[in-house]
């Protein structure tokens, strides 16, 4: 569980986020939108511990495992990206080979991950973040750079991990489709603040705002 | 013409004297490189990747000492382990171990300078993307040193480069005495000033082959690892 009070951060006389209250349950997924420098990614950073917050406080139980936007290669094969991760030793080759499979880098497995693909690199670092077992994901843009048929594969890989762990997962995205299969909640930022929350379907269907009118519009185009 | 024959001579006969003096610059040079290395690139991580207060300063400062004139860093160091100096009663002047201490003087600063411009290209992605695996900090420091070893080589190579190449903090401290202290620089200056070319041309030919082997062994390891 995660819960968030009075979490501000601030850049000089620049406030990026404000956010009074936030609660994340175990077993949730809460997606996070928002237009680019609405604070998606200063939220994740901050709960993940990369960044500290100006006020407030993030209380957290069990593990958190965080994958960032740019999340960097290690000059290592694919495979060795991927046992490096593993925090947890044991059954590591498992896990490994299940998630070459899941994520289609059978094949790239033997390849130095610096001559990655950024759609590949992306299932890598996406595969590297589930190799652990975590209490929360956060997965910042998990599928940007990917294909379609390469954000389809990741999905069923976050998909199979959560039901398979039960953990809760932060995800923020620009894709309405993405936040509708996989939301339990959406949480849509406006400025650091969060203008509208709701379940998928309500917010799609009767924002509170102008401000959620507009992005739903944006969204549904 | 017969500088040179001499010279080739000098180095197939394996003159005594001669490979004192190169015996004395590798081990120098090599203690010089070890810990201005093993100081300097933990604090150029340090200061690559890490954001607190003075890091501007120390960041000047080091800059600064990059261009510290190795007659300054002799004398200095002079003054310290003379006989009336601070350090003075260790007896320490004219030896190898000072003439180590000048070096890293002169070295550290450029070790620090060198490595923290290679790690802040990548240091703050591979921090986050590290924290996100819930790698604790020496786990991502090393991470950071594994992900630069190229680079970082360039940096150790350039530390006995400028090691193995000084000449005036190792002869105001060192003294270049015959049999004790004598490296191949000061040997090559005295020995030109005395007129006997070939001795000179002859550490000089050493010198370059020293620095030559160095950079092929680099190579190769650089080489090995990428296979």
């Amino acid at each position: 569980m995660i819960e968030i009070k009075n979490l501000r951060k601030t850049y000089g006389d620049k406030t990026v986020l404000d956010i009074d209250s936030l609660t994340v349950k175990k077993g949730e997924i809460l997606v996070v939108a928002g237009p680019n420098g609405s604070g998606k990614s200063t939220l994740l950073k901050i709960i993940a511990g990369v960044i500290k917050a100006s006020e407030g406080t993030v209380v957290s139980e069990g593990e958190i495992f965080y994958l960032p936007q740019q999340s960097v290669p290690f000059a290592k094969t694919v495979r060795r990206n991927l046992l490096f991760a593993a925090k947890d030793k044991l059954n590591a080759k498992e896990r490994c080979s299940t998630l070459l499979n899941e994520l289609a880098l059978n094949e790239l497995a033997d390849k130095n991950a610096l001559a990655l693909s950024g759609g590949e690199c992306q299932r890598l670092a996406l595969g590297r973040v589930l190799m652990n077992k975590g209490d929360c994901l956060l997965l910042d843009e998990p599928t940007s750079a990917a294909d379609i048929e390469g954000g389809e594969l990741m999905e069923k890989a976050i998909k199979r991990y959560q039901a398979q762990t039960g953990c809760a997962i932060i995800m923020t995205t620009h894709s309405p489709a993405q936040a509708l299969s996989f939301a339990h909640r959406i949480i849509m930022l406006n400025r650091g603040t969060i203008a509208e929350q709701g379940s998928a379907s309500e917010l799609l269907a009767e924002p509170e705002t102008d401000w959620g009118k507009k992005f739903v519009d944006m969204w549904k185009i | 013409m017969a500088n040179i024959t001499e010279a080739l001579s000098l180095l197939t006969e394996m003159d005594t004297e001669l490979l004192q003096i190169i015996g004395v610059t590798l081990r120098m040079s090599f203690f010089s490189t070890l810990i201005s290395c093993l100081t300097g690139i933990p604090s150029g991580v340090l200061l690559g990747k890490s954001s607190f207060k003075g890091k501007r300063t120390i960041k000047k400062l080091t800059g600064t000492l990059m261009g510290l004139p190795p007659v300054v860093a002799g004398l200095i160091v002079y003054m310290l382990f003379t006989k009336h100096g601070p350090l003075g009663s260790l007896g320490m002047l004219f030896t190898v171990e000072v003439m180590v201490v000048a070096q890293c003087m002169l070295i550290i600063p450029v070790v620090i300078n060198l490595t923290e411009s290679v790690v802040r290209i990548n240091a703050s992605r591979l921090s986050e993307t590290a924290k996100g695996l819930g790698m604790g900090k020496a786990k991502t420091a090393l991470l950071i040193l594994s992900e630069n070893k190229h680079s970082l080589l360039s940096v150790v190579l350039t530390a006995f480069g400028r090691s193995v190449a000084e000449v005036g903090a190792v002869s105001l401290v060192g003294g270049n005495i015959q049999w004790k202290t004598r490296v191949m620089t000061t040997a090559i200056m005295l020995e030109t000033n005395k007129g006997n070319f070939s001795f000179a041309l002859a550490l000089g030919v050493i010198l370059l082959i020293i620095s030559f082997a160095v950079n092929i062994i680099a190579a190769m390891l650089v080489k090995e690892d990428k296979q």
